[in-house]
């Protein structure tokens, strides 16, 4: 079993974020001695990104960029719930060849995090098959880890 | 008048003799560089690599018999150096949308993916063959093989007599051959490649050994969570496709004679296709006599279903495990 105190929290801009953001603060403060981890993953670039002229260069600086907003905005969070901030890392990762989910999943088996926590969106069926849903796909795959998906 | 010396002389003899050349009131241009493909005309010579190909006409759009326009960057020529017929792509690069439901997907022609799927695929019987090469300007262009053979809808259609006669005598074989087809694809995935258009009329079905090959794999999109979902949603449509010989909206059920309003009244909203709702998956209550394995298949494609495809690996096992015991 993976270190249950290590917590993930996967996170991008939307508001599902900021609710799991909310609830992961107040049961971490409730717990006491955890770490936590936020986490951003990015896509790919669009298949017509190269031949448009861009550079991957280009493409990670922006989206490093918007990471640092989202921490910053989830740090405040975690701080304003009495987390401390030696407590709490960054780690922002681009999806190169893996799908965002999969990626996630394998920053929790590296890092040997117990808990994963993620913002469900709430997708449709047809959605859910086209788009893809992170939450549900790592409720799915949860093995010898503990994931706290919330809506 | 003509100046034959614009082109090299190894081929003149064969351009010179042509039809298309022959019967020409002006003089053939050559071209080196395809970027403005709508300036090449019938009885021009592309010059792409090594290779000279005299255009000779032009593909059509064939979805389905709605739009016969056209296609000016896929013209067909002929190579004049080896004397065969080929299909020149050439290089068309476009971003659109397409709405599948009500759900919108970002799509784009790749020349550069269809090259490296031709790369990958070459001599998989179970693909449209080719190669891919670069003219003057360094547009990728992709010089394909005519496959002797028909759209595997038309091949259905065309096999005659009732459904049942077609299920009892005919579907098992198709089912087997589609497996292949279904293995092509799971091997795009393994490395990482797309189709991009999987429908029934991009497959086709060679006259001389019935094999299925896959063709036109230009299309690409962009689903980074679920890359290979609109591949599986293809390869979902052209089983329904294999077995029922057509695709039934509701309002088709309503309408038949032999079917009507006491079909139509066993549909519920599940039955129906889960990304766009139009066609009934439940083939079942269509055809009964489907076995229940094979239904079970297109049901994980349904609205009802509770359970989708990750991937195509998923769908092919389901589908060998049925066959067998069909």
């Amino acid at each position: 079993m993976a270190q249950w105190e290590k917590i993930l929290v996967a996170v991008d801009e939307g508001e599902t974020t900021l609710r799991a953001l909310r609830y992961t603060a107040r049961m971490a403060a409730a717990m006491g001695d955890v770490s936590i981890c936020l986490l951003h993953v990015y896509p790919e670039p669009p298949p017509d990104f190269y031949v448009n002229g861009g550079q991957l260069a280009d493409y990670q600086a922006a989206k490093e960029k918007r990471a640092e907003m989202i921490f910053a905005q989830g740090e405040r969070i975690l701080f304003e719930a009495g987390i401390r901030p030696a407590r709490v890392q960054r780690l922002v990762h681009l999806a190169a060849g893996r799908s965002i989910s999969q990626v996630v999943l394998d920053v929790q088996k590296e890092g040997d995090f117990g808990t994963v926590a993620v913002g469900k969106r709430g997708v449709s069926k047809a959605e859910e098959f086209l788009f893809g849903s992170i939450s549900n796909a790592l409720a799915r795959h949860s093995n010898r880890f503990t994931t706290w998906v919330v809506g | 008048m003509t100046d034959w010396s614009l082109f090299p002389p190894h081929i003149l003899p064969k351009l010179r003799d042509h039809y298309a050349v022959k019967s020409m009131r002006r003089a053939p241009k050559l071209f080196g560089d395809t970027s403005n493909f709508t300036s090449i005309d019938y009885g021009d010579v592309l010059h792409v690599g090594d290779r000279y190909l005299l255009v000779v006409g032009y593909t059509k759009e064939g979805r389905f018999g709605i739009d016969e326009q056209p296609k000016q960057w896929v013209p067909k020529v002929y190579d004049l150096e080896s004397g065969e017929r080929k299909i020149a792509k050439l290089t068309f690069h476009e971003t659109y949308t397409v709405t599948i439901g009500h759900l919108e997907v970002t799509c784009y022609r790749s020349p550069e993916k269809e090259a490296r799927v031709i790369e990958l695929v070459k001599g998989n019987p179970y693909f449209m063959q080719g190669y891919s090469s670069q003219d003057q300007a360094g547009n990728l262009v992709r010089v394909l093989d005519v496959i002797q053979g028909q759209r595997l809808d038309k091949h259905l259609e065309n096999l005659g007599g009732t459904h049942r006669e077609y299920f009892d005598s005919h579907c098992k074989k198709i089912l087997s051959n589609f497996l292949e087809s279904v293995r092509g694809i799971s091997l795009l995935h393994a490395h990482g490649l797309k189709h991009g258009d999987i429908r029934r009329d991009h497959i086709f079905v060679d006259h001389a050994d019935g094999r299925f090959r896959w063709i036109d794999f230009d299309y690409d999109f962009y689903l980074p969570e679920r890359p290979f979902a609109l591949d599986l949603f293809g390869l979902g449509n052209v089983l329904l496709f294999i077995l029922g010989r057509k695709n039934f909206r509701p309002a088709d059920i309503l309408n038949d004679p032999d079917m009507g309003p006491e079909v139509f009244a066993g549909l519920d909203t599940g039955d129906l296709s889960l990304v766009a709702a139009d066609r009934v998956f439940n083939i079942r209550k269509i055809y009964p006599y489907i076995p229940k394995c094979l239904n079970d298949i297109l049901m994980h494609f349904s609205a009802g279903t509770q359970v989708m495809y990750d991937s195509v690996d998923e769908f092919h096992d389901d589908l060998v495990a049925c066959i067998d015991r069909i």
